[in-house]
């Protein structure tokens, strides 16, 4: 036996030895595989607190339209592309996301964004709400909402930011602050009658003006104002409420910003808000910009604004429009969409120190898009599929046929405008596949051809990638739930002590008294009392509730911390768990602590 | 030809230039080519005011049926803005009227639209529709 072991000592040194030997050890790629080892052994998992925590989510950006974007950058630089790498592709640690919903094999960006902002899964269409609200069930969401990151990291005295290309009011941005029965409730426009839930626009000036909120940069201008008011660019208001909201920012302190020059002229923010709103609807694509800044540019100046707040921050920025050019089925906006994304990233890594900022880049879901093969190296990924020289490296430049004998792009999509299949005068559809040059397939409004005819080509159930640096980034690991990345996120930024008990009773863990008969509220009795024992104004917080109702109810936050404590993989805070976490009983004094402000803003006031 | 001449010119020759150089082969044009990239109006568009041209699109759907108006859009627009809630219109678009009531043709199939360039603003009596520059006398084909 023990001569057994010896020669298995004997032949594993001789293997470890060996690697050296082996015939390709001078091979550049070999060297560069080892080299890769070397960095990952030389890892130190960072355990400290994160003062900071920058969450990057590329609305749509699934590891196809990474790998697109990639391939893209690359050749843009001048090489083939693949070899290419992304900023967030150099963090060390990497996970693959579940991003279905509690009743979406396919999701859409308002529960994967909520997922991510409050440790919780739950119905497609609906934002920080329990899982079991319902869409367009005001009531419910107005009596299920959750507690969100951003009101987490106020409580502990951080600052926080929201940078979209997309509307303000858009489900991604829309998860940080504010909380919805229906995503499309941007303005009051949306609000069916009866009901109390304030819209998203109206959300996020109560979140600014009770101090949640520090900086949102983005488009959705139109959202804000009312419908008789004419903005900067000529385009009307939307709000029939007759509010504001820009002036009411503006009342209160706050600084506002509408275009490039603006955006430059703001002063350093101190205490007060900032509101720009760069368009009427969304911001331009990359391509098409002009007169406003980019997604690196807000990104910079919301860190350098935020970072003076010696507490730290919390930041979501989002590139908002990679999603909407798949959904346009155009790759070429996708992917200079998803440089100007990766730009970004790149911004936040030189603006921050990973010993102290959790930075994670992710998606919140996928897309229809896929690659057709078999194409060769240096292929343009925006145009036609270049067959594979044998004998070289780089394509032949002669495009792959298909069996109908045309040529087809790299990239196309199951579904969406490109489609192949066009409406007759009888209204059947019929098609066969067009014959591209290379001149059309790489224009930058053309469409990829797609297959099954619809209006907007559609999301995907399929997982998206999470990459992270910086403290506890080694969480982001295996396959896991999108709800981790919340739970990641505050043990980070808890340092995994859990939330300190002088920010917890900050917060809103407010609820109808154990026993209402309120499911909701009876299942997160216990989680009440701590809140309950600091509550001073829980009436009058009560009263302005039910005339402005705004804020919330939590899910029992210790037990998300120990979640988070406990992350590891797919046993952490799956779906099933998450939909323990419920609203607590009691309550509580307003987010701020500021009871006037909550009236009057309509925040900071619980209640149901 | 003179240096100062061939200085005076330059200007008109660099526009007819960059309109040929905007045209198809075909001497069709581009939407987009009609705008910078501000929205403001190309060089194009304002050398080709008054006259008739032919502009490569689609068609957006229809705002109403029988109607002798369409958007012609640069990319397939399947969504009406005048529809769905929080949909707008792209800013480069070009509002058609056209000679005879509008045959819809499917938002994702190339057309061309032949009509003489107006520019200006304009707000249509019928529909409201604001309009900064339009075809107008327009007849169209897939293609």
């Amino acid at each position: 036996m023990r001569t057994s072991a010896i020669a298995i000592a004997a032949a594993t040194l001789a293997s470890t030895a060996g690697a050296q030997d082996l015939v390709q050890a001078q091979n550049e790629w070999f060297i560069a595989g080892q080299g890769t080892v070397e960095e990952m052994l030389a890892l130190q998992s960072n355990t400290g607190t994160a003062r900071n925590v920058i969450l990057f989510v590329a609305d749509g950006n699934d590891v196809s339209t990474n790998y697109a974007t990639r391939i893209f950058a690359g050749q843009q630089a001048g090489g083939l592309g693949d070899d290419h790498v992304l900023p967030h592709e150099t963090f060390p640690h990497t996970a693959l996301v579940k991003t279905y919903t509690t009743n979406g094999q396919t999701p859409d960006s308002a529960p994967t964004a909520a997922a991510m902002n409050t440790g919780v899964k739950m119905k497609n269409d609906v934002i920080n709400v329990h899982p079991d609200v319902a869409v367009d069930d005001c009531q419910a969401a107005v009596e299920g909402r959750l507690t969100t990151l951003a009101e987490i990291a106020s409580a502990m005295g951080k600052s926080v930011g929201i940078v979209s290309t997309a509307r303000l009011t858009h489900a991604t941005p829309a998860a940080v602050y504010g909380y919805t029965a229906n995503r499309d409730w941007e303005d009051n426009t949306f609000i069916p009658e009866g009901c109390n839930q304030p819209d998203l626009a109206a959300q996020l000036v109560a979140q600014m003006n009770a101090g949640v909120i520090d900086m949102a940069l983005g488009g959705g201008r139109a959202h804000f104002l009312p419908a008789d008011v004419t903005d900067e660019e000529g385009d009307p208001g939307l709000r029939t409420d007759g509010r504001n909201l820009v002036e009411e920012v503006i009342a209160a302190g706050g600084q506002y910003a509408w275009n490039d020059e603006t955006f430059m002229a703001l002063a350093a923010p101190g205490n007060a808000p900032v509101l720009a709103l760069f368009e009427a609807s969304h911001m331009e694509y990359a391509h098409d910009r002009t007169g406003e800044p980019t997604q690196a540019e807000m990104t910079a100046a919301a860190i350098e604004a935020l970072d003076r707040n010696e507490n730290g921050y919390y930041l979501m920025s989002e590139g908002g429009r990679v999603d909407h050019a798949n959904h346009a089925g155009n790759v070429h906006r996708t992917v200079t969409d998803g440089v100007a994304f990766a730009e970004a990233v790149q911004t936040a890594m030189d603006l921050t120190d990973p010993a102290e900022t959790l930075i994670i880049v992710t998606a919140d879901h996928g897309h229809a898009i896929a690659l057709n093969g078999y194409c060769g190296r240096g292929t343009p990924i925006t145009g036609l599929c270049m067959d594979v020289d044998p004998a070289g490296e780089e394509h032949t430049g002669e495009p792959v046929l298909a069996n109908d004998g045309k040529p087809f792009s790299v990239v196309g999509y199951l579904n969406g405008a490109g489609s192949v299949m066009i409406e007759q005068a009888d209204g059947s559809f019929f098609g066969t596949r067009p014959n591209v040059t290379q001149e059309q397939a790489t224009d930058p409004d053309y469409l990829q051809q797609a297959l099954i005819p619809m209006g907007s080509e559609t999301h995907s159930g399929a997982d998206v990638a999470a990459f992270a640096r910086g403290p506890w980034a080694h969480l982001v690991g295996g396959v896991i739930e999108q709800n981790v990345i919340f739970h990641v996120m505050l043990h980070a930024m808890t340092g995994g002590e859990g939330i300190p008990a002088a920010a917890l009773g900050a917060l809103n863990v407010n609820a109808p008294a154990a026993g209402s008969g309120d499911p909701v509220a009876d299942d997160a009795a216990p989680a009440a009392e701590e809140g309950a024992a600091e509550d001073q104004v829980g009436d009058d917080a009560q009263d302005a509730a039910e005339e402005l109702p705004d804020d919330a109810t939590a899910e029992p936050l210790e037990e998300a911390a120990d979640e988070a404590t406990a992350a590891e993989g797919a046993d952490t805070a799956t779906g099933g768990e998450a939909g323990s976490a419920q609203p607590a009983d009691g309550a509580t004094e307003p987010t701020q602590g500021d009871a006037e402000a909550g009236e009057e803003a309509g925040d900071g006031a619980t209640g149901n | 030809m003179d240096r100062r001449r061939f200085l005076v010119l330059l200007p008109a020759f660099l526009l007819v230039s960059q309109a040929a150089s905007a045209q198809e082969e075909d001497g069709t044009i581009r939407l987009r080519d009609l705008y910078n990239k501000d929205t403001s109006f190309s060089d194009l568009a304002l050398a080709s005011e008054g006259q008739r041209i032919i502009v490569n699109g689609f068609m957006a759907p229809p705002l109403k049926a029988e109607s002798t108006f369409f958007v012609l859009t640069k990319m397939p627009t399947a969504v009406c803005p005048f529809c769905e809630p929080g949909q707008t219109w792209p800013d480069d678009i070009l509002p058609v009227y056209t000679r005879r009531i509008v045959d819809p043709i499917p938002f994702n199939v190339p057309m061309r639209t032949s009509g003489i360039l107006e520019l200006g603003e304009y707000v249509d009596p019928e529909t409201g529709f604001f309009s900064a520059l339009r075809l107008v006398e327009a007849t169209y084909e897939r293609g």
